[in-house]
């Protein structure tokens, strides 16, 4: 059944790509829907009877390749098939027929969620960059496609922090290899040890500095606002919402996997990721309320959301935290991809992109702007949403171990947040000026925004259940 | 001089990286031992081409999709094209161009076949392929592609979709790649003649279809 999460888009894609430019787009729908499906099984069967384990080739580790799919990795999946779907009828009705991104806009969309799938699944080092590849080089066509100059600009910043970041965690995957003769996640994770050699500590710290860079963690984050900012709308809320989250979620894998033996004996250092997530945090958010441009804000809200995930790591020893993790992914993902989608339907609305022409939207478009709205309670952390729920249980871990440094950041974050989200409501209520031309816009456009905004907050009631499906191993 | 620090950092992490693995003791697990155990049941003699094809096929199944990406990519920015004005190319060099291209092509082959048994196989023949278009190109015999037809755009991504359909065919009778071994040997043959066309073609294409603007180059 996994399997098939990661060939029907590759089968999609290709599909698209035969069919012509600007083709694809039901061949697409219906692969989305069939992988969603497919998503909610994978989950429904790991909670039921654990971790699937699927051999490659019949061989298995460590001459073959093994697909694994746990808790982690199936709700990782999960967060990423209910986005897309939304995310692709929104698209449709977005993009003008003649529009020149929407071109191969299918096929890089197919290959870009194939890249994603494969990437949750694999349990091999080295299969995993190749799986880096294939979702950094289809981001990197989905910023680019059919932009002017400034947009290729901003592509061409983004491909080189990707191709440093997965160049970094290569040469990190052929250490390894050099020093234990396997690539399998499985088969080093007994081997690694804290006594390992030095190679193997070095090999460790590239691969995680080369993912950092590629989850935009601060100071790393110079690629990502001009690259989600300057993106076509649907194209800033897949980044956002999913893309990032992909090396993030690689970090952890491999901090609680094969590296937990190095990370165990190395001190302070766990305390460097926490330490960039609150900088991440404080400077994000910073940017964010001083933004003159509607999504060059959301955007750098996305580089402060990053921060919190990397809260979690000195508090990965008590139960939970991987908990608080994946729930603050999920709540960030939905708001964040609702937000951009809410974001580009306002600018197709009033022709411009400034926070400060968004006066009288209110009136105008309310269930856009309640969209944005819902979407912004998730970020600032109020209940009963699942950004709260991520936020409490962050703190509330914290408070248990004495790191009140932690809670205290989660908590100005939140009102950090707050500033930037209303700052964009205000602006929206006020009266329009008399000038001010409003273009009707698709009712789908609306709709879908809406959609993922409210399953953000109400995934907050239903929380038990996603971390219930994390915590299977 | 912020170049000399970047030279001298980059000088101190070489020196680290090779002071470390000077003192690695030997890799416990020798993986090439299970290669040559299993290399009778893989379908091929050559123990490069059944890591690729067959042991960990699936890694080569998506760096297929990379390549085919790549190239969608390049579509998909839309590299407004000009006009070509350059000199013409000159008849000595057509002729041989002429010569060359179909041993270049009956090269593509062996090496294809060869792959079974020796170094070799469709990425090495792909790229022999491919350096025939770009000669032929060069040599004003064929011109610079526009955006693909249909035609085109099946022989590209033909050999991508072949692969998939063996390895999606053989998940129904047990895992994804699983061929029997006593089929292993056609069914990796004929996805690797498939690569061959595909991947010559997405490699010419990265140049094809850049070289459409390429105006000012004598």
């Amino acid at each position: 059944m996994m399997v098939w999460l990661i060939l029907l888009p590759l089968l999609w894609a290709s599909f698209a790509f035969l069919l012509g430019p600007g083709r694809g787009t039901w061949l697409a729908m219906a692969g989305l829907f069939a992988q969603l499906w497919l998503a909610f099984a994978l989950a429904s069967e790991i909670v039921a009877g654990g971790a699937v384990i699927h051999a490659i080739g019949g061989w298995g580790a460590p001459l073959g390749i093994d697909l694994v799919a746990d808790g982690l990795s199936a709700a990782m999946l999960l967060l990423t098939q209910c986005i897309a779907l939304p995310l692709a009828v929104y698209a449709h009705a977005y993009f003008k027929r003649d529009d020149p991104a929407v071109t191969y806009f299918w096929p890089l969309v197919g290959f870009l969620l194939a890249g994603l799938n494969a990437l949750f699944l694999s349990a091999d080092l080295f299969n995993i960059y190749v799986t880096l590849e294939l979702l950094g080089l289809a981001a990197v066509g989905l910023v680019a496609a059919g932009g002017g100059a400034q947009q290729i600009a901003a592509a061409l910043r983004y491909l080189f922090a990707t191709l440093v970041g997965s160049g970094a965690y290569l040469l990190g995957v052929a250490l390894i290899y050099g020093a234990y003769g396997t690539v399998s996640i499985h088969t080093l994770t007994p081997l690694i040890t804290a006594e390992a050699p030095d190679l193997v500590w070095i090999a460790g710290g590239l691969m995680m500095v080369g993912l950092m860079l590629k989850t935009a963690l601060f100071p790393f984050h110079f690629w990502l606002p001009p690259a989600h900012g300057g993106a076509p709308a649907p194209v800033s809320a897949l980044l956002s919402a999913v893309v990032v989250k992909a090396s993030f979620y690689l970090i952890l894998r491999l901090w609680i996997g094969p590296f937990s033996s190095l990370t165990d004996a190395a001190g302070l250092v766990v305390w460097l990721p926490a330490l960039l997530g609150a900088l991440a945090i404080f400077w994000g958010s910073y940017q964010a309320i001083r933004a003159e441009r509607l999504k060059m804000l959301i955007a750098y809200s996305t580089v402060a959301q990053l921060g919190y995930l990397f809260l979690i790591f000195p508090l990965l020893a008590s139960a939970g935290a991987l908990q608080a993790g994946i729930m603050q992914a999920f709540a960030h993902g939905l708001a964040k991809a609702a937000m951009f989608m809410a974001a580009g339907t306002l600018i197709k609305a009033t022709g411009q992109d400034l926070v400060a022409g968004l006066a009288g939207v209110a009136e105008r478009m309310p269930v856009t702007l309640f969209a944005f709205g819902l979407a912004g309670i998730t970020l600032m952390g109020l209940p009963p949403s699942s950004g709260f729920l991520a936020k409490w249980q962050l703190i509330e871990l914290a408070l248990s171990q004495q790191y009140w440094v932690i809670a205290f950041v989660v908590l100005v974050g939140g009102l950090l947040a707050a500033v930037y989200v209303f700052r964009v409501l205000r602006q929206a209520f006020l009266l329009a000026p008399a000038n001010s031309v409003v273009t009707p816009v698709p009712r789908t456009l609306e709709w879908t925004a809406f959609v993922l905004a409210a399953a953000s907050v109400l995934l907050g009631l239903r929380g038990v259940e996603l971390m219930q499906l994390v915590g299977v191993t | 001089m912020k170049r000399l620090l970047v030279v001298l950092g980059a000088a101190c992490f070489v020196v680290l990286l090779i002071g470390a693995m000077l003192d690695l003791a030997p890799a416990s697990i020798a993986l090439h031992a299970a290669v040559s155990a299993n290399l009778p049941s893989s379908g091929v003699e050559h123990p490069v081409t059944a890591v690729l094809l067959n042991f960990r096929g699936y890694d080569t199944l998506l760096e297929i999709a990379v390549l085919l990406l790549a190239l969608i990519v390049i579509l998909a920015i839309g590299i407004d094209s000009t006009t070509d004005v350059r000199p013409a190319a000159s008849p000595v060099l057509q002729a041989l161009a002429r010569l060359a291209a179909p041993l270049m092509i009956v090269v593509a082959v062996y090496l294809l076949w060869v792959g079974a048994f020796r170094p070799g196989g469709a990425f090495q023949a792909g790229a022999v392929l491919a350096a025939a278009a770009v000669l032929l190109h060069l040599a004003e015999l064929l011109p610079g592609w526009q955006s693909p037809g249909l035609r085109l755009r099946l022989g590209l991504a033909g050999g991508f979709l072949i692969f998939l359909a063996v390895a999606a065919g053989l998940l129904f009778q047990g895992a994804l790649l699983e061929y029997p071994p006593e089929q292993a040997g056609w069914m990796i043959l004929l996805i690797e003649s498939g690569l061959t066309v595909s991947l010559g073609l997405i490699l010419a294409g990265l140049f094809l279809l850049l070289s459409r603007d390429d105006g000012d180059r004598s």
